[in-house]
């Protein structure tokens, strides 16, 4: 089987970019295609979203599909919230059959957060477990001990929370998450760098970014109400205070706030390019996936490497 | 465990009037001490003494991303953040390393089970009271005739 775009470039030592799409809280996939145009030739590949925020959206399943119909590398992500473990394997092998490369296993927002905060919660496994599940599939067998009938492949990604307590913890849990089989790591997005720093070198004492890629998120926001909103009601995010004074003297205007906004996302890449141990940069624009291009190309990070012909690296098929 | 646990747990897992009371008592006191869930395969041992299925997500290899600064849970801020919460306590008795030891997938059938006989019968991991975690295999799988 051929491995994805991402795993090629990360295995051949690129600097990739990630980013990150919504799908939208209908049936139209008319504007899926609208904004992986955004991705296209920008990005290496795109994280689909499942149902972030516990707000009911389009599949990320089939949102990946439609990226790969349009030339986009999609990483279809998959939270334990609303499959159990069935609904999940069956899942994974509809994706992997579909041609989808890149999964990343998350536990989930909790239902209170979104627009079902009556909904009963699945949370049948938990996100190590899941990557574990993964990494079995992969070695072709359930999670039961049965056996796969033909062998599939996905590249498997995990979470981690730099910012979030308690901090020797979640050393252990990435350590925990590598172990079970994930090959890389995308973080919370950064807006604090030292205490990011801290983190990463944490990272670096144990030897797990020797062990699996590690891609440090970034959001661009356009205004002062978005960060205000991420500090105070997305738990496990932080933000310094020089951030919100800086996007607050703009607030008035709305163009001059996002080009502030976008500045910050850009000094944010430029501290994290240079910080030893980061395999690459996970964009996350959300709501704003319009400013993609225009956000790679001031970080230096334009153009990307050619996806690689997934024909040429069928070779080592099994 | 040993083979005469395993004939404890046969003799008592086969006749409701033993198990009950046994079930009664063990998941009466975890639910006092621990506030168990009785999800029927304890980790108390492993995760020192504090019931990770208190989590809003029960979480076996916790936690998840979202704990506030404050060692709050995200879901409820009032409430402390049972990971958080695991994690004190182990510092406090010297066990962190324990907390990375990967769990296994629960194993949903022995919800309202007992525990202790599960432990018996050996079904799942034993006590893990020393500094060192046992490594030991599992001989049963099948859950109890009885629940
Ligand atoms: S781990 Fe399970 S059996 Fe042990 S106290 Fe918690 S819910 Fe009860
Ligand atoms: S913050 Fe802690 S207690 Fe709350 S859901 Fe997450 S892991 Fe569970």
């Amino acid at each position: 089987m051929a491995a994805g775009n991402l795993e090629l470039l990360l295995n051949l030592g690129h600097f990739v970019v990630c980013g990150e799409i919504s799908p939208p809280q209908s049936a139209d996939k008319a504007a899926v295609l609208k904004k992986c145009a955004y991705f296209k030739d920008t990005v290496d590949a795109v994280n689909f979203t499942d149902n972030q925020t516990a707000v009911v959206r389009m599949s990320s399943v089939m949102a990946s599909v439609f990226a790969l119909e349009c030339g986009l590398e999609p990483i279809m992500q998959m939270t334990c919230r609303d499959r159990n473990r069935l609904a999940q394997q069956s899942d994974l092998l509809g994706a992997a059959a579909a041609g989808i490369k890149n999964v990343l296993c998350l536990t989930g927002d909790y239902m209170s957060f979104g627009n079902h905060p009556d909904a009963k919660g699945d949370f049948d496994l938990d996100s190590v477990q899941l990557i574990h599940a993964v990494s079995e599939l992969n070695q072709g067998r359930f999670l039961s001990g049965d056996v796969l009938k033909s062998p599939m492949k996905l590249f498997i990604g995990g979470a981690a929370n730099p910012f979030a307590e308690p901090f020797d913890l979640r050393i252990i849990r990435l350590g925990k998450k590598i172990a079970a089989g994930a090959q890389f790591i995308q973080t919370q997005p950064v807006f604090d760098v030292p205490r990011f720093e801290k983190w990463i070198s944490a990272v670096r004492d144990e030897g797990y970014d020797q062990q699996v890629h590690i891609l440090a998120g970034v959001m661009p926001v356009r205004s002062v109400r978005a960060l205000i909103h991420l500090r105070d009601e997305v738990p496990g995010s932080l933000v310094p205070d020089e951030y919100i004074l800086r996007m607050d003297a703009v607030k008035d205007d709305k163009e001059k706030s996002a080009e502030v906004g976008l500045a910050l996302a850009v000094e944010i890449v430029d501290q994290l390019k240079r910080i030893p141990g980061i395999k690459g940069i996970h964009f996350m624009p959300v709501m704003w996936e319009s400013i993609t291009p225009r956000l790679v190309e001031q970080c230096g990070l334009l153009p990307r490497p050619k996806p690689v012909i997934a024909s040429e690296s069928s070779e080592e098929a099994v | 465990m040993s083979k005469l646990s395993e004939a404890i747990a046969n003799i008592c897992e086969k006749r409701q009037w033993l198990y009950k009371p046994i079930l009664l008592m063990e998941s009466g006191a975890k639910k006092l001490i621990f506030r168990c869930q009785d999800c029927g395969q304890c980790v108390l041992s492993q995760n020192a003494f504090t019931c990770c299925m208190r989590c809003p997500k029960q979480i076996r290899n916790g936690p998840c991303g979202g704990t506030r600064p404050n060692g709050r849970c995200e879901v409820y801020p009032n409430r402390a953040c049972i990971w958080w919460l695991i994690h004190r306590r182990a510092k406090r008795l010297g066990v962190v390393h324990k907390l990375k030891k990967y769990h296994i997938p629960a194993d949903r059938r022995l919800q309202y089970t007992s525990a202790w006989m599960n432990m018996f019968a050996g079904r799942i991991l034993p006590l893990q009271l020393g500094k060192k975690p046992k490594e030991v295999t599992l001989t049963k799988k099948d859950p109890p005739p009885l629940r």
